[in-house]
């Protein structure tokens, strides 16, 4: 292993490297920026390339364009970028193309501040694009290793999926300096828990077969296979068609493709205190779920019966988490609460969901505890500077 | 050159899809025809192309017609896709993109403008039905001045791309493309001469040709879907290169063609890459 202190950005470069990336395409944006600057040094020297593209929506559809050369491609972005992928974002659920994004998030809406970490796009991982008719893979890392094993995890479930996969960061993480070990062989690779997965080329002459199945290689043109892809509904062999029964059929693989094996990422959460059936759970993902975890850790010493779920597999939202009726606290980089709506739609009846967000800053130690200590004792939260409603 | 219908589509399109669904009268099979001749008379294979196609008339149209591989982009996208397939591709597959005009001249002009810049090898075949048709007859960019549309239905007059210099091509030829070409459709043999050239130039091509619309353009404009009526209206709007007339609105020939003249975007990425990976250094 090599170590490095270095930033999240620099660990998601050699992740994507390591995973077999050679092709970067972005605009730059802050807090992106540092990711694009890395690939555009260390592509070159593994014999991969960097291109800086006009606008977020160039850039995406550069990286499909070398993903149907068949390179595996990534781009890298913050929420005001992101909102420009839902063109090529859309083109590669539909087309099956995989391809691989980060999305730094900073406080919004629109640019809001460029140097402050946000969580705003939650549900836009989930719906990056129009239309419907698909699930979507995203993960959420909370430190700068992580980040570069959950972009070796994307290009892996990208591959097998064949489809977008999104790495969804923050400010924090990916600017931040850490401690950070980077595999130089396969053993190590291993021992870090990353596995990778090799670009094939579908042959046809069926290239939308209508089923749930993974490991169906994707389109790659240029292998004269007389391979199809386009943005309209496909036949079976990826004719353009508009009859409703063909689209049920590929909305259908879109949809269960994912749903029917989830069982391959869902593993990617981590439990704090959870195993005496605590009488509160606070969940998070990114950023704060660090300070949720000191928090947690200082409450348990005061007594207090609290665990933490942090969330690294956000979509499809992992409800099997949620199955105990309980008090469950949402701690977000927002005010207007995102993930707290999914685990108020996820708890069985009977639990009680309550939210605590932030807006450009982050939750501090002393004020969750504070929030802990009320909620266990049934008193109303305090609001400061914000009214929250009845979450 | 000699057009023998039945084994260029044997040899080079799908049956499934030739013929097309386009309305009857429609001028852009002849446009199509006179790319996949070129591509005939110039000996090239099924495997030597990647084709890529656009939304609207044209992209649909010509969507999945070639025998070989073949993608269509989102709404003024495939130029973007085709810059990365660019660099993934061998550099001796070539593209070729048929788009339409408001693919090309509208919501993707700023795509486009870049793979001139980058001098990406592709030809980009614009079809220019003078607007947008598939969705009924809107004006697009590059529209006769004071045509009526179903968007314009006092006549179009705004300044658009084919205003007294502000021509499109001339864009292009400022962004960098090395091969510039305009030809309507019942340009025949002479547009297959031109097309051999577009394709033949290692860089980025274009070739902008408008062709007829009896349904919804001949219709609101002309005041009739006979297709006779729009394709002679064609013809009086459209001349050689120096030979234009006051009502001229196509000035038809190769209007720059630099061919060759600078790196193309594969072959200077590439060997960029190759040295700084060998020396450390550009």
């Amino acid at each position: 292993m090599k170590r490095f202190l270095e930033t999240g950005n620099f660990a998601i470069t050699e992740g994507a490297i390591l995973a077999g990336c050679r092709f970067f395409s972005g605009y730059p944006i802050t807090p992106a920026t540092e990711l694009a600057e890395a690939m555009s040094l260390r592509l070159p020297q593994e014999g991969g390339f960097y291109l800086q593209a006009e606008d977020e929506c160039a850039a995406m559809h550069m990286c499909i364009g070398a993903s149907l050369g068949g390179m595996k491609a990534m781009t890298a972005t913050s929420g005001p970028g992101f909102i420009l992928y839902a063109d090529p974002y859309g083109w590669a659920l539909g087309c099956e193309t995989p391809v691989v994004v980060l999305n730094s998030g900073r406080v919004g809406p629109v640019s809001g501040i460029t140097g402050a970490p946000g969580q705003g796009e939650f549900y836009l991982m989930r719906y990056p694009t129009q239309g419907g008719n698909f699930e979507t893979i995203c993960l959420a890392p909370n430190s700068a290793q992580e980040c570069m094993a959950m972009t070796v995890e994307a290009f892996y479930l990208s591959e097998r999926f064949r489809m977008p996969v999104t790495v969804l960061a923050d400010q924090l993480i990916t600017d931040g300096f850490e401690d950070i070990s980077v595999p130089e062989n396969d053993d190590e690779m291993k021992e870090l828990g990353f596995r990778t997965y090799p670009r094939k080329v579908c042959q046809g002459p069926e290239f939308y077969p209508f089923t749930d199945d993974l490991d169906i290689p994707p389109v790659v043109l240029g292998h004269n296979t007389g391979a199809l892809c386009s943005d309209w509904t496909p036949t079976l062999e990826g004719y353009d068609i508009e009859e409703v029964e063909a689209h049920h059929k590929h909305a259908y693989r879109l949809i269960y493709k994912v749903r029917n094996h989830r069982d391959l990422f869902n593993h990617h959460y981590e439990k704090k205190f959870m195993d005496d059936d605590p009488d509160l759970i606070v969940v998070s993902y990114g950023t704060p779920s660090r300070v949720v975890n000191t928090a947690v850790t200082k409450a348990r010493e005061q007594g207090l019966k609290v665990g933490a779920l942090r969330l690294i597999n956000l979509w499809p939202f992992p409800d099997e988490h949620f199955s105990r009726a309980t008090k469950y606290l949402s701690v977000e980089l927002n005010w207007d609460g995102e993930l707290v709506r999914e685990v108020q739609r996820a708890v069985p009846d009977g639990s009680e969901v309550h939210f605590l967000g932030t807006c450009g800053d982050l939750p501090t130690v002393p004020d969750l505890i504070e929030t802990f200590e009320k909620l266990l004792k049934n008193e109303p939260l305090s609001r400061k500077g914000w009214i929250l409603e009845a979450w | 050159m000699e057009y023998r219908s039945s084994e260029i589509k044997s040899k080079y399109l799908r049956s499934r899809k030739i013929p097309s669904t386009a309305c009857s009268g429609c001028g852009l099979g002849m446009n199509h025809k006179i790319v996949v001749q070129a591509i005939k008379e110039l000996k090239l294979e099924v495997s030597d192309i990647v084709w890529g196609t656009s939304i609207g008339c044209a992209g649909r149209q010509t969507f999945a017609t070639w025998k070989g591989d073949g993608f269509a982009g989102t709404h003024g996208r495939a130029y973007a896709i085709a810059r990365g397939l660019r660099i993934a591709l061998p550099p001796e597959k070539r593209i070729i993109l048929t788009v339409g005009d408001g693919d090309a001249f509208g919501i993707g002009l700023t795509h486009l403008i870049h793979a001139a810049r980058s001098n990406a090898e592709m030809t980009v075949i614009v079809n220019d039905n003078l607007g947008y048709q598939s969705t009924g007859g809107q004006f697009g960019w590059t529209t006769p001045q004071g045509s009526h549309t179903d968007s314009s239905p006092y006549g179009m007059f705004e300044h658009n791309l084919m205003s007294e210099n502000m021509d499109v091509l001339e864009i292009l030829k400022g962004a960098g493309a090395t091969f510039l070409a305009r030809h309507v459709a019942m340009d025949g043999a002479w547009a297959v001469e031109t097309m051999k050239k577009a394709i033949l130039n290692r860089g980025f091509s274009l070739v902008h040709m408008p062709y007829p619309c009896p349904t919804n353009f001949g219709s609101t404009e002309l005041g009739s879907r006979n297709q006779v009526n729009i394709f002679r209206w064609f013809k009086e709007h459209a001349a050689p290169l120096g030979e234009e007339k006051e009502n001229t609105f196509w000035a038809c020939g190769i209007w720059h063609d630099v061919s060759n003249s600078r790196p193309e975007f594969h072959e200077l990425v590439h060997e960029t890459v190759e040295k700084i990976r060998r020396t450390g250094t550009l």
